[in-house]
Parts: C-alpha cells; structure tokens; sequence
C-alpha cells in the first residue's frame, strides 16, 4: 500500500488479545465504512523531496537569522547572551513557515512534526553527530580545545616571529599530539594599571571609573594597611566598575593603591619549537611588550586509531565487559522473570483475597525513585556495618561477613540482588497485565474438558504467558544492558580487578566503561575511546529493538499504512 | 461431590494448634547467640528460621484444607493452596519492606553514624543492630537537614492549604467509599481538590528560593547554607526541573503524535522510524557534545539548559505513546467536527486536546517520574551547589562520608522519596499499565 492511499485512512488501532500474535491478518477494506471516503489531509500534492527543500530552507534561515541576529545585537549590547539567537531563531522560523504556508498549504502536516522534529535534530541528533566525529579525534580532558591558562610561561626575548621562553616545559608541550607544532597559542602583554576605588565589600570592588575596555583585566594587588601587605587575587568578573574578586582579602584594602594587571593578547600560531625557541606564523605588532605565551589544548582527527586501541586492549576491556554486560543482562532479566512469573501466578488466583492490597505494597521498590533507593542500598551493603551483612550473619547463612562492593564476584552479586528488589514490581506487574488478558473461559472450558487446576495452568497459562513474555524479556534486557545508575550509583564500577584496566572494572557494563574512559581517564585518547564504546551500544542496542518491534509487529502495522 | 464432615474440624484444630507449637518451639529454642567479629551470630539460625516459615506455610494449608473437607469438601485443595499463598506472600512483603522499614526507622534514630557499636542491651533484634534501637527514636536527623531552611510565612500558608486539599481529597474518597456514592458525585470534587493540589504544589515549588537557605550563626550572622543542609532545595529544584521537562515534552509531542496519527504525508513512516531509532543512542554518551551546546548558548549551569537537553528524548517517547493512544480514538469526533467546517487545527485544539487530557497527564507523570531519576545529564550540566538535584545531594554524602552522615542521609532519603511515592500512588493503575503495557504490546 503507498502512503497516501486513502483507503488505508484512517488508521484504526486495533488492541490484540494475547496469543493472537501469530495470525495478524489485514482486515479486508470495507467500501462502506463511511470513514473511508472522508477528506485525507491535504498532502499528497508535495511529496517528500519538496516538503524536505522547503523545511530545510525554513530552518537554515532561522539558523541564519539566530546567529546573525546575535552577532549584530552584541554590537549594541555586549553582554547579550547566546541563547537570545535560539529565540531569534524561533521568531524567524515562525514568520517563513508562515509565508510558506501562505503558498504551499499541503505542507502542513509536517508543521505538526516540526517543533519534534527541531528539537530533536538540536539536542539529540547534532550531539549524536557531534560525538560521532569525536570518535574519531583525540578529544580529551588535556585536549579540549580551550585555551589552557596552566600552560602561561613568561616570555625572555623577542626577535621577529621567533621568541625565547623562560622554561619550555612550562607549556606542556608531550600531551598534544604533535607536540606544540602547528598548535594555536595567545601571546600576552601584562602591565599594572594604577586605579582608585570608591567602596569594597564582600569581595566586590568597586572602581572611581570604569575600566579601560578592550583589555582583560587578570589580578588585583591591593595595600593592606591593618597588616602592612601586599595582597594579590584573581578577578573573577569585571561589570563596569565593580570588579568581582576571586578571594576576599581578610582586611579592608587601602582603596587609593589599588593595581590593576591588565593583558593585552594577540592570537598566534606556533609553527616550530626548537629548545627554548618558538617560531610564531607571523611577528607580533611593533608596540606589543610580549610578556608571557599559553597555547590552547589543540585535538585534532586521528582516524581509527580510538577503535584499534580498543581492539588492542580487548583482552583487558572490551571483552571482559562486553561478556559481564551480557551476562547481567541475561542474567538478571531471568531471575526477574523467575520471580516475578511465581509472584504473578499466585497473585492471579480469584480465590486469594486482598490480592490487590498485595500488588498494592509489592510495587513499593518501583514508587520510590531508583536514584536514591540505589544509593541507599550502598550503605546496606557496606562489609561491617550494613544490615544485610548484619541479617545474614544473625542467621549464620554466610560464615563470614561478604565484602559486598569490595570483591568482584560479590559485587555482581550485589548488583544482581538490588536489581531484583528494584525490578521485581516491574515484572510482576506486567506479568499479570499478560495474565488477565488471558480469557477466563479457556479455563472453564479446559475444566469442562476434565483438566485439573494443574493441567490449566500448563495447557493454558503456561504456553500464552510464554508469547507475552517475549516482549517483556527483551524491553527488559534492553534497559537493563544501558542501566547506568545502578552500575555506576551503586558499585561505581568497581572494584578494581587484575585483569581489568583503570577504567574497565570488575562490575563496569559498557556504557559505564565509556563513561570512565570519556570522562574519568586523563590518559591518551579519553572522550573518542568513550564516543567509539557508545557506537558500539547504539549497534547492540538498536538490534535488540529491530528483534523487539519484529516480535510485537509494533513497526510493520506502521509500514502497512 | 463428598459431604461435609463435620469431625475434620477436629483435625483443624490439632493442625494448627501442632502448627503453632511447632512454630513456637522451634523458635523458642534458639541457640544462644555468640558475638563474632562485629556481629551476633545465632549459629544455624537460618534452619530454624526456614523451618519455621515453612511450618507456618504447610501448617496454614493443612488446617485450611481441614476446614474444606468440614464445610465444602469439593473446594478444600483450594483453601489449601490460597491460605499458604497468603503465608507466602507475606514473607515476600515482609522481604520487600525490610529495606524500607530499616531505612524509615535509621531516619527516625538518634545515630547518625553507620559504624556505631551495637547496643548490648534490648532483643535479639536490636542486639544484632538488624533494627536501630527503639530507646533512640528521635526527629533529631529531620531537624538537621532542614535546620538551615528558612520557610516565608505565605509558604507556610500555601502548605497549610496543600495539605488540607490532600486531606480533602482523601475525605471524599473515604466518604464515597463508606456512603457508596456513585461516581459522579465526587468526580466534581475530586478534580477540583487534584487541580488545586497541583496548582498549590506549582507555587510553592516555584517560591521557594535558594537565598531561603542559610545558617545563622550564635552570633546571629547569616551564613552559607552547608550542602548536606539543603535537600528540600535540592527537592525544589528537582520538582521544578522534573515539571518543565513534562510540561514540555507535552507540549511539542502532542502536534506531533496527533500528525502521526491522523495525517497521512510522504515521508511520515521515516520521520517515525527516526524518532525510534535517534532516540536509541545511549544519550548521556552525547554528553560533551550537549556540555559543548549548553556553553555556546550561555546555557551551562542552568535550569533552561537542563531540560532542553532533556527535552530530545522526552519528545521522542512522549510522541510516541501519545500516537498510540490517538490511534485507540476514534476519529468520528474530530471527523464531524471537521464536517461542520473546523479546520484541522481547530478539531485538534478543540475535540482531541480536551478528550486526551487523562493521557497528557500520564505522559507528563512518566517523563516527571523519570526525569527525577535522572543523574548523569544533571550531573555534568549543573555546577553549583544551589542548582543541584535531589540525586546529586545525595551523592554527596554517600562518596565516602556514610560514617558522619549515615543519618543525615536517610533523613534525606525519606523527604526525597515523598513526592514520587505520592504521585505514583495517587495514579497507580494509570502509571502501571502505561509502563507495563510497552513490554507488553512493543
């Protein structure tokens, strides 16, 4: 059927009794059906190139709009901030879609998507895009490409666009990639500018006049008189003439000595370094007092290497973690299951009473926010003084206190035990929803047949709970595969194990691996190492959905239409 | 059919009278506890405690199927297997509470350290420190995390009023429950009372700021609120981030789930593909990217930046759900309004918005559910202190400081807690069977 057939229109849900997902038939079109001949939306008339050239073009145009609309309107206020484009932006959009409206009517349908559609594409696919590339770079903490004030070394001599620096070490040249060649650097002028202020408090100084614009304003030094010092600070924000301090001096500054370190920067590039020697891609202006240089923490594309260090180390990390991330999954999805089928089949008697009240307290774990309850558990299985270790050695079960989140195979254990308390109501809920969907006359039937309470339950419960957990199991496992917090609220990842690495350890899944490597790790390829691990997911991820929608059909009745 | 045979009541009452005394015996003889490491230790106490459960479990079949066989014969295997269920099931809650009542009680305890000696005196219970000792009970752990939270009268007011309209609302319910009235009766009521306590949780959410939270000091100097001091603002601010994200997700999902459902354009099964499949990506992983974003729009460190960043999956889900519940409408009402000369866009805001407001509120409850749960976006797009939500205080205490704060902890844990656990109570059914019914119908 092609989308837009008007007979398919509209699309009616049709809700499926359990068992009856096998034989999903079309249901034959009924001419007489009076929705069939109603008026479809007024579509078809645009097809799917054009409607995409003419949203596009809406969109570049806000974007256009957005970051222009910024860029003029700081030159008549200065401190405006960005997000002001993101409504510029969404003024502009309004106003074309209006006009394309005006002359394409069939259009509208996609302006229903589009406020999705918008926010989608900003703030999950450009980040998914973003960090695909970083996969491929060696984006890291030390390569951020921010300026790095840490690398500010003080300037000796200056001749030409070669430069002398006091210590070369001090710009921390080995963890770039290159070294420091061809890397971005800002070469600094200081000098001490002598003001007066009117007023100082809480860390506020408040300046005779306004500083000079133009430069940045670094340190204040200022005249202690109670203690006869010199005291120094970093500047924290400069408004007009207040001047927010980073610390506050611990007596009341003398307001008429008052200096201010102001730096004059141009920006450079470093073409070679050779001992103390740099050579710069241009000479600095000829009034410049160069006193000082920092480069920025340049990262550049590296290729594959992020994907062939993983592979490399695979017998440390990937496959350790991998195989325990599966495991878990599996794992803890059948122990839920297990659990919740029992429970589930027992509440589902007619005969028990209160078994309401029963569902009603069992679902408690799932009422309380998993976020605190999981952190909570952290204190329960502390080795000598939580309760669970308590409870345990009351009734003699272990002979020694288990050191719960200091022990590999104890903390899978613990983290397996917290999952079932946490997902157990879960499962038993939606256990009986599959329960109660199965008709009751089957049973009475199977009963006028001569079959006893346990035969019904084999011949009946048993192979129709057996189709409806199928959807169950596998939503499960996908979410417990990326479950993030409890790994990392409750074991962290930990603990360390010899066979795994700093960062993959004896509970670590993969995404909390990725974690570590992108933002824990200070080492050669952190945050593309991460974005490579969180493809990895995504893959894993999204084929267990495709088996998912395949069993429940949830897609192919949408192709269908 | 078998008679009722009235001497089986005669073997109830020996069943369960040997049932109890079995029961009674095998806990009564105990063996003495002795002290081992850090710990009192029964020796096998295990067995007898299974034993026992077990007793209690056969015990309650056995005399329930000897009442059968004295009043209904034909049904007494059934007594049999309800009652031990009931036995059984109560071992579970009680399993399942354990956790939560432990947790309930450490907050209402006098110790605020995890590593405190056991008590030598009390039962086995308390000795064993499995439950904090009861001579201890003290509101001393509340009192400490919200010691430095300064309330403005007009608060107190509001939350005076909030929780009268909770009682209200619990009123009618009991009335309607006692007096049989029909539903119609009190829906009037109940949704006035539900609408108020939203608006009166909204305002005061809202009011609340951080410059209410400070110290003051013997001398009567304000000083900086302590972070272990401040979980009702870090309650505040996971409300107030948890509420916009839904309130958002809402209002953009809902043009879009009404367009996949009711409108048929070129392009509309890969727009819908995409939003199922962009969404997979484990989303925290586009954390720098979106750290990146926030930093270029001014965005870091605040509320609007958070539930932005939010705001990509929740739309994705909530548009999803809200297609699927459309698809479950009937299109006859928006069809004729549409026969009456509503244009599209009047038919949605006018019959579909108002019929669907039970969903909307459901997908606003599970993205607030969820959104509350949520640490690691928080985590790196919130930096200060006053901004922080309720996972990260509580963070805060558990990396490594359980000993010092073990109390102040629970305390926090509790207060936390309280405002999920009322909305998942309050819509219970609702929010189970829409989490539920994704496992089960995909």
């Amino acid at each position: 059927m092609r989308p837009g057939d008007s007979v398919s229109w509209p699309h009616v849900h049709r809700p499926r009794a359990i068992g009856s997902h096998a034989k999903q038939e079309v249901p034959a079109i009924d001419l007489s059906d009076p929705r069939v001949a109603l008026p479809r939306a007024r579509t078809t008339a645009g097809g799917l190139v054009k409607s995409l050239l003419l949203i596009g073009a809406a969109l570049t145009v806000a974007l256009i709009a957005g970051f222009g609309g910024v860029v003029v309107l700081r030159l008549a206020i200065p401190d405006l901030p960005a997000w002001s484009g993101l409504l510029i932006g969404l003024l502009a959009l309004v106003f074309v879609l209006w006009g394309i409206s005006r002359r394409f009517a069939w259009i509208m349908p996609w302006y229903y998507v589009l406020p999705a559609i918008v926010f989608l594409l900003t703030f999950t696919f450009f980040p998914v895009l973003l960090t695909i590339w970083l996969a491929f770079t060696d984006y890291a903490g030390a390569r951020n490409g921010q300026l790095s004030v840490a690398t500010t070394t003080p300037i000796v001599a200056v001749d030409g666009n070669r430069i002398t620096v006091s210590d070369p070490a001090g710009l921390n040249c080995e963890v770039l990639r290159n070294g420091c060649v061809d890397v971005r650097a800002e070469v600094y002028s200081f000098d001490l500018l002598a003001v007066t202020a009117v007023d100082y408090a809480d860390g506020v100084l408040t300046l005779a006049e306004p500083l000079p614009r133009g430069r940045e304003a670094r340190q204040v030094e200022m005249f202690l008189p109670d203690l006869g010092f010199e005291f120094s600070t970093e500047i924290e924000s400069v408004d007009g003439a207040l001047v927010r301090l980073v610390s506050a001096p611990p007596f009341a500054p003398d307001l008429e000595r008052i200096g201010i370190q102001m730096a004059d920067e141009v920006d450079r590039r470093i073409v070679t370094l050779d001992g103390a020697v740099l050579t710069l891609d241009a000479s600095l202006p000829a009034d410049f007092e160069a006193t000082a240089i920092a480069r920025y923490n340049e990262y550049g594309f590296i290729g594959l290497s992020n994907f062939v260090s993983i592979l490399s180390r695979a017998q440390r990390s990937l496959i350790p973690v991998f195989a325990w991330n599966v495991s878990f999954a599996v794992l803890t999805i059948l122990i839920n299951t297990a659990f919740g089928v029992l429970l589930a089949v027992l509440l589902n008697n007619p005969d028990l009473r209160f078994r309401n009240l029963y569902r009603t307290l069992l679902i408690v774990p799932w009422a309380l926010p998993n976020i605190i309850t999981i952190q909570v558990w952290r204190g329960f299985l502390n080795e000598n003084f939580g309760v669970i270790n308590r409870v345990l050695m009351l009734f003699d079960i272990t002979p020694d206190p288990i050191n719960w989140l200091g022990v590999a195979m104890a903390a899978k254990g613990a983290v397996l035990l917290v999952n079932l308390w946490l997902g157990l109501p879960f499962m038993m809920t939606a256990v009986l929803g599959a329960l109660s969907a199965i008709p009751r006359e089957l049973y009475e039937a199977a009963k006028i047949d001569g079959a006893s309470a346990w035969q019904g339950f084999w011949g009946v419960t048993a192979p129709l709970l057996r189709t409806a957990l199928v959807p169950i199991t596998l939503t499960g496992f996908a979410f417990n595969f990326n479950n993030f917090n409890l790994i990392f609220l409750l074991t962290d990842g930990g603990p360390p194990v010899d066979w795994g690495t700093a960062t993959a350890r004896g509970t670590d899944i993969l995404i909390s691996w990725a974690y570590n490597e992108a933002f824990r790790s200070q080492g050669g390829y952190a945050y593309g190492l991460g974005s490579a691990i969180s493809i990895l997911i995504f893959v894993i991820t999204v084929a267990v959905s495709l088996v998912n929608f395949r069993v429940t059909g949830a897609l192919k009745e949408e192709s269908n239409t | 059919m078998r008679h009722p045979d009235r001497r089986a009541f005669a073997w109830m009452a020996l069943v369960a009278l040997g049932t109890l005394l079995g029961v009674w015996a095998l806990l009564g003889n105990l063996p003495e506890p002795v002290v081992r490491d850090r710990f009192v230790v029964v020796p096998n106490g295990w067995a007898f405690v299974l034993g026992a459960f077990a007793l209690l479990i056969l015990g309650t079949a056995a005399s329930a199927y000897t009442f059968g066989l004295a009043t209904r014969p034909g049904r007494a295997g059934r007594y049999a297997l309800t009652s031990g269920t009931h036995m059984f099931i109560w071992g579970v809650i009680l399993t399942t509470f354990y956790p939560v009542l432990y947790l309930l009680a450490v907050s209402f305890n006098r110790n605020d350290t995890l590593a405190g000696a056991l008590p030598r005196e009390g039962n086995l219970f308390v000795r064993a420190g499995v439950i904090p000792n009861p001579t201890d009970i003290s509101t001393v752990q509340y009192e400490k995390v919200l010691s430095q939270t300064h309330m403005l009268p007009f608060q107190w007011v509001l939350i005076a009023l909030l929780v009268l309209a909770a009682v209200g609302i619990f009123g009618v319910k009991l009335a309607a429950r006692v007096a049989n009235l029909p539903a119609y009766r009190t829906d009037g009521w109940t949704r006035v009372l539900g609408l108020g306590i939203f608006a009166l949780a909204a305002v005061i959410v809202v009011s609340i700021t951080p410059a209410q939270f400070y110290g003051v000091t013997e001398a009567g100097a304000r000083v900086p609120a302590s972070s272990e001091r401040t979980i009702l603002l870090y309650i505040r601010n996971t409300l107030l981030v948890s509420g916009l994200t839904g309130m958002f997700a809402v209002l953009i999902a809902t043009t879009a789930g009404y367009a996949f459902a009711r409108m048929r354009f070129e392009g509309r099964y890969a727009t819908l593909l995409s939003f199922v499949f962009v969404q997979m990506f484990p989303g925290f992983m586009a954390l720098v990217a979106i750290f990146w974003l926030m930093v270029q729009l001014d965005l870091l460190n605040t509320f609007t930046g958070l539930i932005l960043a939010y705001s990509g999956g929740a739309i994705a889900f909530s548009a999803w759900i809200f297609k699927g519940y459309l698809e479950s409408v009937s299109p006859a009402l928006e069809e004729s309004a549409m026969v009456d000369g509503a244009t599209r866009w009047g038919a949605f805001w006018r019959i579909i918005l108002p019929v669907s407001t039970p969903m909307l509120l459901f997908i606003f409850l599970l993205q607030f559910i969820g959104t509350y749960s949520e640490f690691i976006l928080a985590n790196t797009l919130l930096q200060g202190q006053e901004n922080w939500t309720v996972g990260m205080g509580l963070r805060n205490f558990t990396t490594g400081r359980f000993d010092t704060q073990w109390g102040a902890l629970t305390a926090s844990a509790v207060l936390g807690s309280i405002p999920i656990l009322l909305i998942f109570y309050a819509f219970q059914d609702a929010l189970t069977s829409q989490q539920t019914a994704g496992g089960v119908k995909g």
